[in-house]
């Protein structure tokens, strides 16, 4: 685990360098509005490219069959009811709630 | 709600009311990561850290989808290459950040650009710019305010998962690797409005799943990739109408 110190390292200069650049007096270039756009489209692609294997392939890891897999059902239930509902917090308490009663009922 | 006059500007109570709405507003947003945060600490114990390393992680890194990658790879013994790859992709979007706050920020002192810049995150960003388009104005007291406010937090679930790890075996059992997937949907469904978002949602979560049958390792990188690259490519000439 001495990678494990190195990572970090190396993680806490990363983030916080991404954060700073711009703030730098010495960088003298702009970001373009092209490369604004590809970039707003980072948070939804990372984020998504997380759960989306958690939901869809968490069957694998208990062995459960795909369409009966808890990660399934709530997962598809907690994307619907984020369409209706905006509340973050709401949100991720009902999708728990949902998972947890799988769990219990299964 | 405030009828501040011109000799109220930037003085105390001013500020002590901009903090007051700073806290208040991410305050939501800060409850909503809990359970990720608990995540991160015990799945940190879980993969063989130290609770100071644990801890350590969320107090220097304090970027929550960055340190849950970053923990599982370091799980399947992934390269240390994988794993910087992986922090850079996720953290590109804060040069996005960064580049908004340009403006108002690169006049002030080297502590507070530093400050501003470390306690910078998504929902920082979102709290502050709702709050600038309000008041037409940046406020450095109200985004270090909410930063700071978000890292407490942030620090503090990381710490009870921490507890919890050491306490409770197979912890990933009762469900909190679900609270990420359930976190992220909830951040982003909503930011679906326009095309591009949605194709960039789409191709990003298909390929996500067949990477992760394929090359494991660097999965969530090449999705992420391919989420970009298709919403830069879509054209909005309409939006979603919800």
């Amino acid at each position: 685990m001495n990678d494990f110190w190195l990572a970090l390292l190396g993680m806490t200069c990363i983030t916080f360098s991404c954060r700073y650049l711009f703030f730098s007096k010495t960088v003298p270039f702009e970001l373009g509005p092209k490369i604004k756009r590809l970039l707003s489209y980072t948070a939804p692609s990372v984020l998504t490219a997380m759960w989306v294997p958690i939901v869809f392939l968490g069957h694998q890891q208990t062995n459960s069959n795909f369409i009966t897999s808890p990660f399934l059902i709530a997962g598809v239930a907690t994307v619907i009811f984020s369409l209706k509902v905006k509340n973050t917090l709401a949100v991720v308490m009902f999708g728990m709630g949902i998972f947890g009663a799988l769990k219990v009922l299964f | 709600m405030s009828d501040r006059t011109a000799i109220a500007k930037g003085s105390f109570p001013s500020d002590f009311k901009t903090m007051n709405r700073a806290i208040i507003d991410i305050f939501p947003l800060a409850l909503a990561v809990v359970p990720w945060g608990v995540l991160c600490g015990s799945l940190a114990i879980n993969i063989g850290l130290t609770p100071l390393q644990a801890q350590l992680m969320s107090l220097l890194v304090f970027a929550g989808a960055a340190q849950l990658a970053a923990l599982t790879i370091l799980g399947a013994v992934g390269s240390l290459s994988s794993i910087y790859s992986s922090t850079f992709v996720i953290s590109s979007r804060h040069l996005l950040y960064s580049a908004v706050f340009r403006d108002h920020v690169r006049k002030s002192s080297l502590g507070l650009r530093c400050s501003i810049a470390f306690f910078l995150t998504d929902e920082m960003f979102a709290v502050t710019c709702a709050y600038m388009e309000k008041t037409k104005s940046f406020s450095a007291v109200y985004a270090l305010s909410s930063g700071i406010t978000f890292y407490l937090i942030w620090n503090i679930s990381t710490f009870a998962g921490i507890i919890a790890g050491q306490h409770i075996p197979n912890l990933e059992h009762l469900g909190l690797e679900f609270a990420i997937a359930a976190t992220f949907i909830a951040i982003v469904m909503p930011t679906i409005k326009n095309w591009s978002t949605l194709i960039a949602i789409i191709s990003s979560g298909l390929s996500a799943i067949l990477f992760s049958l394929f090359i494991k390792e660097y999965a969530l990188i090449a999705a992420t990739f391919i989420g970009m690259l298709f919403g830069y490519l879509t054209k909005d000439k309409e939006s979603i109408d919800e």
